[in-house]
């Protein structure tokens, strides 16, 4: 809204464009607790328990009875997509608090310190960044067996550097503030400064990222089990639910498809809340 | 040029602005005065119908158009072309990627103005602010703040603008700088006729460049009329609370 | 024998150089460093501070360099006073004025806002609820906390309306110590400084008492940032010299922008005396003798 010629035309796109995403937002927020609900009380609320075979009744189609169907073990997808809910936010929920803790502590240390203490850690951020996420996981598999614990350091420690990144340069433009200079002067020791206000005021973009991300790490811990490095049967998860069952998707749909589904519809909607939070956050949007 | 009666704005329940009576004519300079949350910004922004989401009353012409009863398009027409808005950092609304002639080159299409007139359009603008040529080759953030407010000035000039809103024009500049975008506005005063509506916080600047001064605090004109007048024999204590806190 | 002083101090960042050779000694009574965005002033308070170490040159602190001095000691002396957005929006008032405070002393929070004209209740707000005016109350608390002798004031109204300007300037002409201030704004340094000194793109080009600087500048940069503040009822300010021609890189830096400028220019001038003041023009008697069309007689301002 500055200056002349330019608002004309800004001025009700920008109205409407913030509405549109906030409902949106809400509406990944909505999903998202329905599925973690669904996922943490799984072991009461599921129809049937989860691991209950029943070869009689092997690829059955949705019915009353099994509402996703079974699949060809006989077990019942809606009970098993509950269960594989609780291991796929559970992986992505370990991958993002590794990898933020020991990314965001590096940036801001980075950000704030600068100089040849910067340009070390951003070394160590390239050097892991060059690693692609699925081969290293692939690797740790062959070292450390398939496992749920293989699928959260393998995606761990190629996650971390992103936020390191983020973090040094939000911490970097904090250092120039006016209150850190003050705090300085005040002669507040640096690890103090860092945790008073540094870190506080860097960590709002990071949070934003997460959430975006959360979406990202259920898709790929979704393709190394698929891939047959991380969860291994009999525990239930979304990706390794869809490789098994993918040669079956032309005679049984229902056994690939609502895992998948499962995974779309998060992946979503922690998409969608990970961009509400970053419109509503962006003083750019508040403002004006 | 510009003519207000009985001009109220409210968001909600709060009256944030209320303007008895506000002319300015052709080739004349008139300035809203006052500080921070005194209603002067709400006041010039209502004149375009930029005040989104406030219930404005009363009546407001300008350039013969009623802002108040006008459909958006008609608005349209007016902004920009007839009435040019000057905002404090005119920097933050051009585009980053875009050449400054690119820029004036669209904006005089937007407006309808094409063909062989439009360097020559462009050239008597940017000499008319005291740019050099060569400034249109240049990109955004390669200009001083002084420079954008120029060209934020040249732009209007070159769209026709003849009535110029400057909402703190120079408050974000060094005072040479100040002096010369001041000394810009007066020179398209005085030999184009342009009309002038300035809102500041620095009386002593207006003193030097306005005909007639309205004060405002808290959403009230507190003393209006001949800028001589009232700066020398202030007849409201606010006025001279303004003016004893002058440095 | 002042506490602070600047001794041929060269700063910059990435090894280039926007500060060049400047001395300066904080005396008493208050010292103004006045000039344009771009000038310097904001590196050289930095330098003061002790938050950038020169290139070349010293910071005297006392009979000590500021390197080796007493850090702690430093620290409790000389505070800045920046403007009011150098508060962390997050913390509480009384978090960021207690920020110097040793745990046992925090009590005195209520006190110190108070010396600074605020209501104590407001300790517990952010800084998003309170006016321009009072966050810059309360940055000015925040350094008083820890009882320094002299405040290194960076721009410390220009963000601020006249009225509220007008009290801080009070507040701050009020306290006991020495100050050095950091401004663009000419007519501010006449109330609180008694000598100035004038920075062009990183050099000291006049320096004197603010007075006569004020009243009958030496250098033509001096006289265009005096012409150019607008007067309550005066002549439109004068534009004296394009601004946006850059500092030159050899010979006198002003000499694209300044009106009197000759060939004898493409040498760069010394910081010489005369006529009570330093000044660094070869042309400073001309402009101080009134030279034709270089400034007119009711310019002067009054007081």
């Amino acid at each position: 809204m500055k200056g002349p010629g330019a608002q004309a035309l800004d001025v009700p796109l920008r109205r409407t464009l913030p509405r549109i995403t906030d409902r949106l937002a809400l509406l990944g927020a909505a999903l998202l607790a329905l599925i973690t609900l669904a996922a943490v009380l799984a072991p009461w609320l599921a129809p049937y328990p989860a691991d209950r075979l029943d070869p009689v009744l092997g690829l059955t189609p949705p019915s009353a009875e099994h509402w996703f169907g079974t699949d060809s073990l006989g077990r019942d997808l809606f009970t098993r997509v509950m269960h594989g809910g609780r291991t796929s936010l559970f992986i992505a929920v370990a991958v993002l608090v590794l990898s933020a803790g020991v990314g965001v502590t590096l940036g801001v240390v980075a950000g704030y310190a600068g100089g040849w203490i910067r340009d070390v850690i951003m070394r160590i951020t390239d050097v892991f960044l060059a690693f692609p996420a699925l081969l290293l996981s692939v690797a740790l598999a062959v070292v450390l067996g398939p496992s749920v614990t293989t699928v959260i350091v393998a995606i761990a420690v190629t996650w971390w550097p992103w936020y390191t990144r983020l973090a040094a340069s939000m911490a970097a433009s904090i250092a120039t503030r006016g209150y850190v200079d003050a705090a300085r002067c005040l002669g507040v020791p640096a690890p103090l400064i860092i945790l008073r206000h540094v870190l506080p005021n860097s960590l709002t973009p990071v949070l934003v990222q997460i959430s975006l991300d959360a979406g990202g790490v259920i898709l790929i811990a979704a393709a190394l089990s698929y891939l047959g490095v991380g969860a291994q049967e009999p525990t239930a998860e979304w990706g390794l639910m869809v490789g098994q069952s993918q040669t079956l998707f032309t005679t049984n749909w229902w056994a690939v498809t609502f895992p998948g589904l499962a995974i779309l519809v998060t992946a979503f909607a922690f998409n969608v809340l990970g961009e509400g939070l970053r419109s509503a956050l962006d003083p750019r949007s508040v403002r004006t | 040029m510009i003519e207000v009666r009985d001009l109220q704005v409210r968001y909600g329940e709060r009256t944030v602005a209320r303007v008895p009576e506000l002319d300015v004519r052709e080739g004349e300079c008139v300035a809203i005065v006052g500080e921070s949350g005194s209603g002067k910004s709400t006041t010039l922004l209502s004149l375009l119908g930029l005040t989104e989401g406030a219930h404005v009353s009363g009546r407001v012409r300008v350039c013969g158009v009623d802002v108040l009863q006008a459909t958006p398009r008609r608005l349209r027409e007016i902004r920009g072309a007839r009435v040019a808005l000057v905002m404090q950092s005119p920097q933050a609304a051009l585009s980053p990627a875009t050449r400054l002639g690119t820029l004036m080159r669209r904006a005089l299409k937007l407006h309808g103005v094409g063909g062989g007139r439009v360097e020559q359009v462009m050239r008597d603008a940017v000499e008319a602010v005291m740019l050099e040529h060569r400034i249109l080759r240049r990109y955004p953030h390669e200009i001083s703040g002084g420079q954008a407010q120029r060209f934020a000035i040249a732009l209007a000039i070159a769209l026709g603008a003849e009535v110029i809103l400057a909402d703190e024009p120079t408050s974000a500049l060094d005072v040479t700088v100040q002096a010369e975008v001041v000394g810009v506005l007066r020179r398209l005063r005085e030999e184009r006729g342009l009309a002038l509506l300035l809102v500041s916080h620095d009386l002593a600047l207006v003193s030097t460049i306005a005909d007639r001064v309205l004060v405002m605090k808290d959403g009230e004109v507190v003393e209006a009329g001949p800028a001589a007048v009232v700066l020398a024999e202030p007849s409201h204590p606010y006025t001279r609370e303004l003016l004893e806190a002058l440095p | 024998m002042t506490m602070l002083r600047a001794e041929g101090v060269t700063l910059g960042y990435g090894g280039t150089p926007v500060v060049h050779d400047v001395s300066l000694d904080i005396t008493e009574g208050g010292v103004g460093l006045i000039g344009e965005s771009g000038s310097g002033k904001t590196t050289l308070a930095r330098a003061f501070l002790g938050l950038l170490t020169p290139m070349s040159g010293n910071i005297w602190y006392g009979d000590q360099t500021l390197k080796k001095a007493d850090q702690r000691r430093f620290r409790k002396d000389v505070q800045p006073v920046f403007q009011a957005e150098a508060l962390d929006p997050r913390m509480r008032i009384g978090g960021s004025v207690a920020e110097g405070l040793p745990r046992d002393e925090r009590h005195r929070v209520p006190e110190l806002l108070r010396q600074v004209g605020l209501d104590p209740e407001l300790a517990e707000r952010r800084p998003h609820q309170l006016s321009g005016g009072q966050r810059q109350r309360v940055v000015i608390a925040r350094a008083l906390a820890v009882g320094p002798r002299l405040l290194i004031l960076d721009e410390p109204t220009s963000a601020l309306d006249v009225t509220v300007q007008a009290r801080i300037l009070d507040l701050l002409a009020s306290l006991d110590t020495e100050r050095l201030l950091i401004t663009h704004n000419l007519a501010v340094v006449g109330r609180l400084c008694r000598t100035s000194h004038v920075l062009f793109a990183g050099r000291v080009v006049e320096a004197g008492a603010t007075a006569e600087l004020l009243d009958r500048p030496a250098h033509p940069y001096t006289l265009a940032l005096r012409d150019a503040v607008p007067k309550l009822g005066g002549r439109p300010p004068v534009a004296r010299g394009r601004t946006e021609a850059r500092p030159a890189e050899t010979g006198c830096a002003f000499r694209l922008r300044c009106p009197l400028a000759v060939a004898a220019c493409e040498r760069a001038p010394a910081l010489r005396e005369t006529a009570g003041r330093q000044v660094a023009c070869h042309r400073a008697e001309d402009v101080l003798d009134g030279l034709s069309g270089v400034r007119e007689r009711e310019d002067v301002p009054d007081g």
